[in-house]
This record gives structure tokens, C-alpha cells and sequence, in this order.
């Protein structure tokens, strides 16, 4: 096992792209080799070892690496950006496109996320123990496809957009959602366990359930009865006919 | 004085009938001379394959490129030619480039100058929005510019034929010239543009325009007869009614045959027909959808008074944008996919479709076949201008690769295998063994053009032409263009020289020079009463109907970067 720990030195105000963060450039490399990585802030490159300070234990692969983030990192964008295994811990805030594009391994965030969290993941785990923004597991914009594969789960609440275009995969909330969750969907499922507002909008195929309230149920979606998941009774509804959609609504019966 | 000797060049310059001949270039002042003193900068071309610059005719690069900018802001991260699509930082000579088909404007000046061409002409500006062309092409660096303006379906244009007013017509596109800065006219669809106004189309040459009781034939042939009339540098260039359409081969013969009867004020052709890969189209639905281009290219091969090009397919990613705009709303609806739409007031329509052209279609298998057959089949390349109508059929950094389908069978059967039966029997191109030389591919890329469009000075390599040169890496004679096609791409995708007047400009496939490029307008003259009398006329239109007033419709000098007005005297 390789456990990389890592200090903000001090708070900044101008963003650190943290996009080469991850565990599949930092498995096998010294405390030094890892604060040589360089990364943009602002518009110049600057060694990683300028902002923050890096302690590691062991050394090892892959797989077998962890970063963890003592504290707050709600200026470092990108953490985690296509990584394919390993872990990443952060104790506190983060800032936008975390886990963006991930391939594998897991991100554990005990505190909340910005915007565009596990855009375009393909696989692994994101589990975040506080509030998601906007477009958790989206895609980047103008993309026909978000989210493929992978699992996010949010123990708070999400803003509008959730799992916007997102093509397969999981997201789980435990809290509400904001405005048109899986919007443009076109697979996967995403269950909702709060309330949601305009859920499902064009969705073409996947999954939601909504295990809470729903506002302003969109008109476009056909009753077909109900079902029964788990012991919950759901009304269920098929749609986005606007466009032919086969995409399945699940809305816990009250 | 700067003067330049290439040595050694293996020139390949059809205006000239000179095929692969090792000789001297000599420059002087941005021109090509006879000679040049001993001080003259000697770059040896070490026997490469020497050319003219290159010059596309017929691109959407300014103006309309950036509503596909708008809805495809993922292009900007798309890197399928690398070395000439994706992010590029900028460095010391270049700035940050964006983009595949829908590139920054920096990167489509870098770009056209890597693969050896020094020219392009936006092949639709409609005149309200003119400015906005004029604005794109000032930052599109290196690249000599010109643009073709839209009078198609345009109100006044319509009137005036209805009306029985040739004289005030011509009056009125000169002016439309002057506004807009075009160097010639442009016809899409001729009436659908407002047929389109009213969610409905021209189904032929003979539908009447809606509220205009004119006919798409008629608008064609007031056009062209303006255009003799203006003695205009280039002819009317047309996309034809029914594009995108089975079946539409018929409709594009049928134009075609109207020009016949053209008298010609100038030595060029009536009529230029366009992207007719979209418009050479066979069968009744997409179920019987097969290849027209045989029948098109036996018609062009009897005929002499027109070009066309081809609008070549790309397989791969690519943006539709056209003034035709009942096609974009077909296109988007068949394939459930973005969709831009504009109505230009009282001039055209406009929509901007993105759509991805796969082999294992059978219809894009056989649209891809359709491109190449018309190459082909047609026997005498002064007619065929090489284009992918870039960014429709596909984006033209792909040239290097069309240029392997074109010269070599081989590379041809590669592509053909991975098709479908089905598609294999629509298409006739299996059968096509012709194989273009350097001598046949210089001729679609740049004297066809310096013809069709009566600019002398482009396009060849005579004394007194400008010097915009382009040596690709490739030894004629030691390559064999039909089995190397790996060697020909590479050559064609990185200019080894890459001479804008006179300077170099990319050097082995590298920019080496930023130079600002001319921008060719066509001011034809009117008399003054004809010109006073049209003026009355569109004072209406612009009281009644437009958003814009007329002081502010004109683009004013300020936005012409090195302007090269073409002076033409009308006769009346
Ligand atoms: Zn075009």
C-alpha cells in the first residue's frame, strides 16, 4: 500500500487544474518526484510542491494507491481526472470536475462537490458525504453522452441537472434534487430517495425512481400502472414521448 | 527588394501544361519572374513535388462556421487528424488553436497553409450578415479570402423578376455585391430559402416561390443572365433544388441543361454547380437509394459550358451548414440531432446540422462512393474542382487522406471491404480502376479554380502570378501514388514549403509566418439612373421590413483587410 497525504499550504483564490492528480501518477513516486509533478494555476505551470505539502507512506501500485486531501481543496479543480484505480480521500470541500472522466478505482469526498462531478465517468465509484452542484455525472457540453458506467452516490443533496445525457451507470441520492434531473438521458438509472422537479426531460432510455415528492411532473411521460421494487409500490410512467423516448419513471405511489 | 530562387523543383503547373518538369522558380517582390539576381535566398527543392498554392473553392470558413461553433462546443476537443485538428497551445509564431470541423479562426488560416494552399473562398455569406464574415475572415491569417453572396431567395431579387426588370436586378445584385463585399452570386435552392419562411419547400425547377409567383428556373436564369450582364469574374454558383434527396440526380441534370442556352460575357463557364456528391442521388426513398453520379457524369462529360465539385464524404464526424434550411430541419429530424435555425429577413434561411457519416451506413457508404464516382467518371478534370464542402461532407484537413482515394484503387478496395452488400450494390465505384496523377490532382485543387473564378494571377506558377507556392515531400517518378498512398497523405498533410507571396510561410509542416492575407471584392458598375431607380425600391424594404437601416447594412472599409477590388463595367 501507497498513501500519499496532502496539505494546502494556503488557501487560494485563483484555481489549481489538478487534472495529472491522481493515483496513476502518483503510484511508485517519491515525496519529491510527486511535488516536481507540474500544474496549471492560473496561466503558468508550477510545481505541485508549491502548494501543497506531501507526505507518502510506502510505495506501491496502482491499484494499491491513496491520495488523501487533509482539508479543504474548494480551489482544485480536476482532482481525480481519468483515473483508471487506486482511492482518493478528501477531508473537506472540493472544487469543479472531480472524478471527470474517471476509468476506475474510488473517490471518497467528506464534505461537499462542485459542479461536474463524475462528468463522463466510465467506471469506479464516486461516494460523496455531503452536497453535490450542479451536472453530478454529466457531460461535456455539447456531448450526446454523459456518464457510461460507474457508480456516484450522494448522502446530501444535488442541484439542477443531475446526470444530464448520461448514457449508463448508476447515481444514487439520498437527499433532493434540484431542476430537470436526467435531462437528455439516454441510460442508466439514477434514484432519487429526496424530491425532484421536472425529472426525466427528453429522456430517451434508463431508469429513474423518485422515492419523494415530484413537481411539475412533465406532461409528456404515459401512466402504465404500477410496480412493485423492493417492497415499494411505484406508479410508473414511459417517456419522454416528445422524443419517442423509452426511458422508465419510477414515482413512489402516496 | 526580396527575391527567391528555388532550386531544383519538380513543378507540376497544368495552366502551364507543365507535368512534374524539374525546373527554377525565381521570385521577386512576391511574384513569380523570369529571373532573379545572384542575391536572390536559394531554397533547393531538392526535385520535390512543386506546386501552385492551393485554392478551395467552395468552404464554409467564415460567417456561418460559427453558429456550428455555438452547438458543437465538444468539436473544440476533437483530435481525429492530429498535427491538424484538437488543442494546440499557442507558441512564439502561432496562437492557442481549437476544433476539428469548426475550428478557430487562427487554426483554419494555420491549417489550409500546412496542407499547401494559400486561397479559400466562404462559399455563402448572406448579405445582412456580412460583417460578420468580414470580422472572421481579418483573423484568419496567411490566406487570401473571397466570398460568394446569397441572392437565391431573396425578395428583391424575386420582384424584379416577376416584374419584368433586368436592368434594376443587376443594379440590385451589384449592390448586394458592394454591401456584402462578395465576389460573386450565390444560389442555394433557389426559392426554398423562402419557401421555407412558411415551413414549406421548392419540390423542382418549376414550383412556384410562395407570394412571389416566380420559379426556381426563373430565378436561375435572371441570375445567370446578371451575371453576364455584370461580367462577373465567376459565374452564378448553385446548389441545386432537392439536395440531400433520393432521386435528386434528375433535378441537377435538369439545371444544368437550362444553362446551355447562357451567352458568356467572359472566358469561364455559365454555371458552377456545387457539392454535387448531394445532389447525385438515384432511387425514390432511402430505401432504394442508390447512385446517380453515372448519370450526372454523362451528362458533364457531353457538355462544356460548366464545373462543378464534388463534396467529397469524410467518414467520421462533420457539420452540416447551409442556407438550404428545409434540409437541415430534414436532416435533423432524421437523425434525431441539434438543430440551428435562422431566417436571414428578407434574404434566405440558414441551419447548421451536425451528423456523423459511418461506413457501416449503407447510405453514407454509398455518399462516399457518389463523391469519388463523379471524380472519376467525369473525363476531363478542368470541369471538377475538389471539395468536401467543408465542414458538410467532412472537415478539410482531410484532404491529404480524399487525395489517396482519388489516386490510388488500391486504397480505394480498402475502404470499399469494410461495406455492406447492400451498399456494394448501389454504388458503382468498385468498378472505377482510373487513378489520378500529380499532373490531374493539381488541376482540381488549383487551375480549375484560377479559371472558374478569372483569377490569372492564382493557381500556376507563370511569371507574374503571385508567389504562392507549395512543395509537398514527395520525388515524382520515385513514388508510385497507387500502392504509397501512406507516403502521398504525409506529404499532403505538412507542406515541406509552404510560399505565401513570396514568404515562407510553413516549413516541413511547421508555420513558420503569420502574413495578413487580401481580401478579392467585386465592384461591378451600374449607370447611375438604372442604380438610382433600384435605390428607391430597397428604401422600402428597409422602411417596411428589415431590423437594420441601409447607412448600416453596408460593410464599410474599415473591415476589408488588404483589399483587392475587381472592377467590372455592366453593360445596359
Ligand atoms: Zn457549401
Amino acid at each position: 500500500m501507497q498513501v500519499v497525504k496532502l496539505f494546502l499550504k494556503e488557501a487560494n483564490k485563483i484555481p489549481i487544474e489538478a487534472d495529472n492528480i491522481n493515483p496513476d501518477n502518483f503510484a511508485g513516486k517519491t515525496e519529491e518526484e510527486i511535488k516536481a509533478i507540474l500544474v496549471w494555476y492560473g496561466n503558468g505551470q508550477y510545481p505541485f510542491g508549491d502548494f501543497f505539502n506531501v507526505e507518502v507512506e510506502g510505495r506501491d501500485s496502482v491499484e494499491n494507491t491513496k491520495l488523501v486531501f487533509e482539508g479543504d481543496v474548494s480551489r482544485v479543480k480536476r482532482i481525480g481526472q481519468n483515473m483508471s484505480a487506486g482511492e482518493i480521500e478528501i477531508n473537506g470541500n472540493v472544487d469543479m470536475h472531480c472524478g471527470f472522466g474517471m476509468k476506475g478505482g474510488k473517490i471518497i469526498i467528506n464534505g461537499n462537490a462542485d459542479s461536474w462531478l463524475g462528468c463522463e465517468m466510465t467506471d469506479g465509484e464516486i461516494i460523496l458525504n455531503g452536497n453535490a452542484s450542479y451536472y453530478v455525472g454529466s457531460g461535456y457540453r455539447g456531448e450526446a453522452c454523459g456518464m457510461r458506467g460507474g457508480k456516484i452516490t450522494i448522502n446530501g443533496n444535488a442541484r439542477d441537472y443531475l446526470g444530464e445525457h448520461m448514457c449508463g451507470g448508476e447515481i444514487l441520492v439520498k437527499g433532493n434534487v434540484g431542476l430537470l434531473p436526467a435531462i437528455s438521458n439516454n441510460g442508466g438509472k439514477i434514484v432519487i430517495e429526496g424530491n425532484a422537479t421536472m425529472p426525466a426531460n427528453e429522456m430517451k432510455s434508463g431508469t429513474v425512481i423518485i422515492k419523494g415528492e415530484v413537481s411539475d411532473l412533465l406532461p409528456s411521460y404515459k401512466e402504465e400502472g404500477t410496480v412493485e421494487v423492493e417492497g415499494v409500490i411505484y406508479r410508473k410512467f414511459v417517456g419522454d414521448v416528445n422524443v419517442g423516448g423509452k426511458g422508465v419513471l419510477l414515482i413512489k405511489r402516496t | 527588394m526580396s527575391e527567391i530562387l528555388i532550386k531544383n523543383a519538380s513543378v507540376c503547373d497544368p495552366v502551364q501544361g507543365i507535368n512534374c518538369e524539374t525546373m527554377d522558380i525565381c521570385i521577386k517582390d512576391g511574384k513569380i519572374v523570369e529571373s532573379v539576381s545572384s542575391n536572390a535566398k536559394v531554397i533547393d527543392a531538392e526535385g520535390r513535388l512543386t506546386m501552385a498554392g492551393g485554392f478551395d473553392g467552395h468552404t464554409h470558413s467564415a460567417g456561418k462556421i460559427n453558429v456550428g461553433r455555438f452547438i458543437n462546443p465538444n468539436d473544440a476537443r476533437k483530435n481525429p487528424v492530429p498535427g491538424l485538428s484538437g488543442q494546440v497551445a499557442r507558441t512564439e509564431k502561432t496562437r492557442a488553436q481549437v476544433g476539428y470541423n469548426t475550428p478557430n479562426t487562427y487554426a483554419i488560416g494555420y491549417r489550409y497553409a500546412k496542407l499547401g494552399y494559400t486561397t479559400i473562398c466562404e462559399a455563402a455569406i448572406p448579405l445582412l450578415a456580412a460583417r460578420h464574415t468580414h470580422e472572421e475572415f481579418k483573423e484568419i491569417p496567411i490566406l487570401d479570402k473571397m466570398g460568394l453572396s446569397l441572392f437565391g431567395s431573396n425578395w428583391q431579387v424575386m420582384e424584379y423578376i416577376r416584374d419584368k426588370e433586368p436592368e434594376k436586378l443587376a443594379a440590385y445584385v451589384a449592390w448586394g455585391l458592394r454591401a456584402s463585399r462578395g465576389y460573386g452570386i450565390k444560389i442555394v435552392n433557389p426559392g426554398g430559402g423562402e419557401a421555407w419562411g412558411w415551413g414549406k419547400n421548392v419540390s423542382g425547377l418549376y414550383d412556384p416561390v410562395p407570394n412571389f409567383d416566380v420559379t426556381p428556373a426563373e430565378i436561375l436564369m435572371s441570375l445567370a443572365e446578371v451575371n453576364e450582364r455584370l461580367k462577373l469574374p465567376h459565374s452564378v454558383h448553385v446548389h441545386c433544388n432537392n439536395l440531400g434527396k433520393p432521386g435528386n440526380y434528375a433535378t441537377t441534370i435538369e439545371t444544368m441543361k437550362l444553362f446551355e442556352k447562357i451567352k458568356l460575357s467572359r472566358d469561364r463557364q455559365a454555371l458552377h454547380v456545387t457539392h454535387v456528391q448531394f445532389n447525385a442521388y438515384a432511387g425514390t426513398s432511402w430505401r432504394n437509394f442508390e447512385t446517380g453520379a453515372p448519370m450526372v457524369a454523362d451528362y458533364v462529360n457531353g457538355a462544356d459550358h460548366l464545373t462543378f465539385d464534388l463534396g467529397q464524404v469524410i467518414f467520421g464526424p462533420a457539420v452540416t451548414m447551409t442556407a438550404d434550411g428545409p434540409v437541415e430541419y430534414a436532416n435533423a429530424r432524421m437523425l434525431h440531432e441539434k438543430w440551428s435555425n435562422q431566417d436571414v429577413e428578407l434574404e434566405d434561411a440558414s441551419g447548421v446540422v451536425p451528423l456523423f457519416y459511418s461506413p457501416k451506413s449503407f447510405v453514407n457508404a454509398v455518399q462516399w462512393a457518389i463523391g469519388l464516382e463523379l471524380a472519376l467518371l467525369v473525363k476531363d478534370p478542368w470541369k471538377v474542382m475538389f471539395t468536401t464542402d467543408s465542414p458538410n461532407g467532412g472537415s478539410f484537413v482531410n484532404y491529404p487522406e480524399a487525395f489517396t482515394y482519388l489516386m490510388s484503387a488500391k486504397r480505394r478496395e480498402e475502404v470499399i471491404s469494410g461495406f455492406s452488400n447492400m451498399a456494394l450494390d448501389r454504388m458503382v465505384l468498385p468498378g472505377i480502376d482510373r487513378e489520378l496523377d500529380f499532373y490531374e490532382l493539381a488541376i482540381m485543387t488549383r487551375s480549375t479554380q484560377s479559371k472558374m473564378y478569372s483569377r490569372p494571377e492564382k493557381g500556376n506558377l507563370k511569371a507574374g502570378s503571385d508567389a504562392d507556392i507549395a512543395i509537398y515531400d514527395i520525388i515524382p517518378g520515385q513514388i508510385d501514388p497507387s500502392t504509397e498512398y501512406v507516403k502521398v497523405k504525409k506529404a499532403f498533410s505538412g507542406a515541406a514549403y509552404t510560399l505565401k507571396d513570396g514568404e515562407i510561410v510553413v516549413k516541413d509542416g511547421e508555420i513558420e509566418a503569420t502574413p495578413k492575407g487580401r481580401i478579392y471584392w467585386v465592384n461591378a458598375k451600374v449607370p447611375s439612373p438604372i442604380d438610382s431607380a433600384m435605390q428607391k425600391d430597397i428604401d422600402i424594404k428597409f422602411r417596411k421590413y428589415y431590423t437594420v437601416s441601409k447607412a448600416n447594412y453596408m460593410v464599410e472599409d474599415v473591415y476589408l483587410q488588404k483589399p483587392v477590388e475587381i472592377a467590372t463595367e455592366g453593360v445596359f
